[in-house]
């Protein structure tokens, strides 16, 4: 998503605006890395008990998807989009788990 | 391969950054991480001036236990037999008072039965050294409390991910033309960007590895807890304080090693389900509802009865003996096969059974622990109930979990593929030594173009921290070995630590007052001294076991080695300043 974003407009990319797109990354990825772990959760059925091999994939899980969104966040053209990005992302995420959650349930 | 010069230059600054904050804790974990890989023989090599814990026949240890559970009833509760490779048909048992909500367990306590049948109990006192620099390994340095400094490492291995993503992006493009032209010589800028080129690419699969578990090793606490919180049915809470945490890393020959250490899950792995009640299968299917327990090799410090218990703890009311090691052993070689036995060790919670959890090793699979697989056990028929991180009978689920930990351990293949894992952490070591000069080479070299005769404050800061920080690291490890042999113990926990950062702190304030023209050379002569010397030391300390052994062999022989390389470095950097001297 960010990849296309950032193609389309011309100003280039430079590093000096870091801090707002990894505070995002850091905040609203960490955020949404757990609302995926939710979804992910949900829909096989882990109980979250440490030794379950469910969980232990989740674990993984969170910190390859935490790991990327740390690494590709300064695609971003600027620490508004980022943020604003990963926020609808989070919405859609939580609001998925909730759903998933309240049929389960 | 094309990618847009302004991603590229904003991943390269990002990567330069990233680096020189993570460089030297990286440094301090892979140097240590290396020396770790054997730290069970190096444990056994410091310890060797202790008295050796005593072996007793298989067929005396039922006297012996009931002889121990008599004069000792808490001795039930948290006991171990330990299967030494050199003398089979005999064990080493020993006992500990379980300390609940700690890591580890306190100090272990042998026991035998001398020639007149009476009880001998001799408490343990293993060497801290091989201890010490896995943790050193684990907490990148920090002498922090477990918490703060796991906190800690989990940020370096963050930035550590996300420094090789953007390390691969920002030179993927020149990294074809420059791969293998690594120019030594007067430029140091370009010297120092070739080798770290080279050694970052041919690592690359090893790194991303070790990012991604380490992220995992440092954060998997808080990532239960938001799981159990956000998924948690109603029996799960109580095995978030007693799973993941203790390691159940039994290291082979009772060391303690790894799980027991204060991060337990970095070097243990998570424990296995120590007792699954009502039909006991094998061979677990992925998504088994595992309803045991988890207390692995020292749950019991965790402390919480556990309710799905089943029916061997409520067998357990009518008092029933678990069978004689002799039978469990020979049980788990018919189910087994391969799987060589370390340790049996046996847990007892208050109002519940007894728990029996194993380690051992097994050559042909990649095991979960740094040095063993586990299994669970019912300790009164003999019988595997838990096989999820047993070697070569996991589910293909923990199977592939278990590789990952294992290629972070670098445990399978054997004793060769450790020794590759000794020169990848040193590379990686050295990666990111060659990082940092490179930073240095860079802005010294800007500096130069702008006209400045003397280098700005930050780069001398940052030339002095690193060469302070790695080879006071390399220089304090090397110190704890030249000591081991002439300390009481072999160097208990807290002399080997402060030692080694008293040796560090030396380094470092060293580097800083000789300032960062002269701190490289008289630093690496000191790193490089020390080093060479731990063989002299050990020959000439107390007796480490036979001269001509393995382990005498190799210690000395790689001591040696990077003692010499060092000395070499430093003497190259006396030629050049020198010869600049001469030349200006």
């Amino acid at each position: 998503m960010n990849t296309q974003a950032s193609f389309s407009k011309p100003e280039p990319l430079s590093s000096r605006n870091w801090f707002p797109k990894v505070s995002a990354a850091v905040v609203a990825g960490g955020l949404l890395t757990f609302g995926i772990m939710g979804v992910v959760g949900l829909l096989c059925h882990s109980d979250a008990s440490p030794r379950t091999l469910s969980a232990q994939f989740l674990l993984w899980l969170v910190a390859l998807v935490w790991c990327v969104l740390l690494s590709v966040c300064f695609l971003f053209r600027s620490g508004r989009q980022a943020w604003a990005v990963l926020a609808v992302a989070n919405v859609l995420v939580w609001g998925l788990f909730f759903a998933i959650r309240g049929l389960v349930s | 391969m094309k990618i847009r010069g302004d991603i590229v230059r904003t991943y390269r600054d990002v990567h330069s950054w990233v680096g020189i904050i993570a460089g030297l804790f990286l440094f301090v974990a892979f140097y240590a991480g290396a020396i770790t890989m054997f730290e069970q023989p190096l444990q056994e090599w410091a310890s060797a001036a202790n008295p050796p814990p005593v072996s007793t026949p298989f067929e005396r240890l039922p006297a012996l236990m009931e002889k121990l559970f008599a004069a000792h009833p808490e001795a039930a509760r948290n006991y171990s037999i330990t299967l030494p490779a050199a003398t089979p048909g005999q064990g080493q048992l020993s006992w500990s008072i379980a300390k609940p909500g700690a890591h580890g367990h306190g100090p272990a306590t042998q026991v035998s039965l001398n020639d007149q049948g009476d009880l001998v109990m001799v408490q343990d006192q293993p060497s801290g050294a091989a201890r010490f620099v896995d943790v050193l390994h684990q907490q990148v340095g920090l002498p922090f409390p477990h918490t703060l400094s796991m906190f800690l490492m989990g940020t370096v291995a963050l930035l550590y991910a996300v420094a090789l993503v953007s390390g691969v992006i920002a030179f993927l493009p020149g990294l074809a033309k420059n791969l293998f032209a690594v120019s030594i010589g007067r430029n140091s800028k370009k010297m120092w960007l070739d080798m770290h080129n080279l050694l970052g690419v041919f690592s690359l699969p090893f790194h991303l590895i070790m990012a991604l578990t380490s992220v995992v090793f440092a954060f998997h606490e808080p990532i239960f807890a938001t799981q159990q919180w956000l998924l948690g049915g109603s029996s799960a809470h109580q095995h978030m304080q007693g799973g993941p945490r203790h390691g159940g890393g039994h290291g082979r020959g009772g060391v303690a090693h790894g799980g027991h250490g204060p991060a337990g899950m970095e070097h243990g792995g998570q424990p296995p389900v120590a007792v699954q009640p009502a039909g006991e299968h094998q061979g677990p299917s992925d998504h088994e509802p595992a309803t045991g327990h988890d207390g692995v090799a020292l749950p019991q410090r965790e402390g919480s009865p556990d309710p799905a218990l089943g029916n061997d703890q409520k067998n357990a009311a009518a008092p029933r003996t678990p069978l004689p090691p002799q039978q469990i052993v020979a049980a788990l070689a018919a189910q087994a096969p391969g799987f060589v036995l370390d340790s049996l060790t046996y847990t007892q919670r208050p109002g519940a059974g007894v728990a029996l959890n194993v380690a051992g090793h097994d050559p042909r699979y990649s095991m979960r622990g740094p040095v063993s697989g586990f299994a669970g056990v019912d300790p009164y028929t003999g019988k595997i109930i838990s096989a999820d991180y047993l070697p070569g009978h996991q589910g293909a689920g923990f199977s592939i979990i278990t590789t990952f930990f294992a290629l972070h351990f670098g445990s399978f293949g054997g004793v060769a593929v450790r020794w590759g894992y000794v020169v990848l952490g040193l590379g990686g070591a050295f990666l990111f030594y060659t990082g940092n000069r490179l930073w240095i080479a860079s802005r010294q070299k800007q500096e130069r173009k702008t006209g400045l005769v003397e280098e700005t404050r930050g780069t001398r800061f940052l030339a002095c921290l690193t060469s302070g920080c790695t080879l006071g690291c390399v220089a304090g490890i090397s110190a704890i070995f030249c000591a081991v042999p002439f300390l009481p113990h072999g160097g208990t926990y807290p002399v080997v630590m402060g030692l080694y950062y008293a040796v560090f702190c030396l380094f470092v304030a060293a580097a800083f007052l000789l300032g960062s023209q002269r701190c490289d050379r008289i630093l690496l002569v000191g790193a490089g001294v020390l080093t060479a010397l731990v063989p002299v030391a050990a020959s000439f300390g107390r007796q480490q076991g036979d001269w001509l052994s393995p382990v005498n062999q190799a210690v000395g022989l790689t001591s040696v080695l990077v003692g010499v390389f060092l000395l070499v470095c430093a003497f190259r950097k006396i030629r050049v300043s020198s010869q600049r001297r001469l030349s200006a």
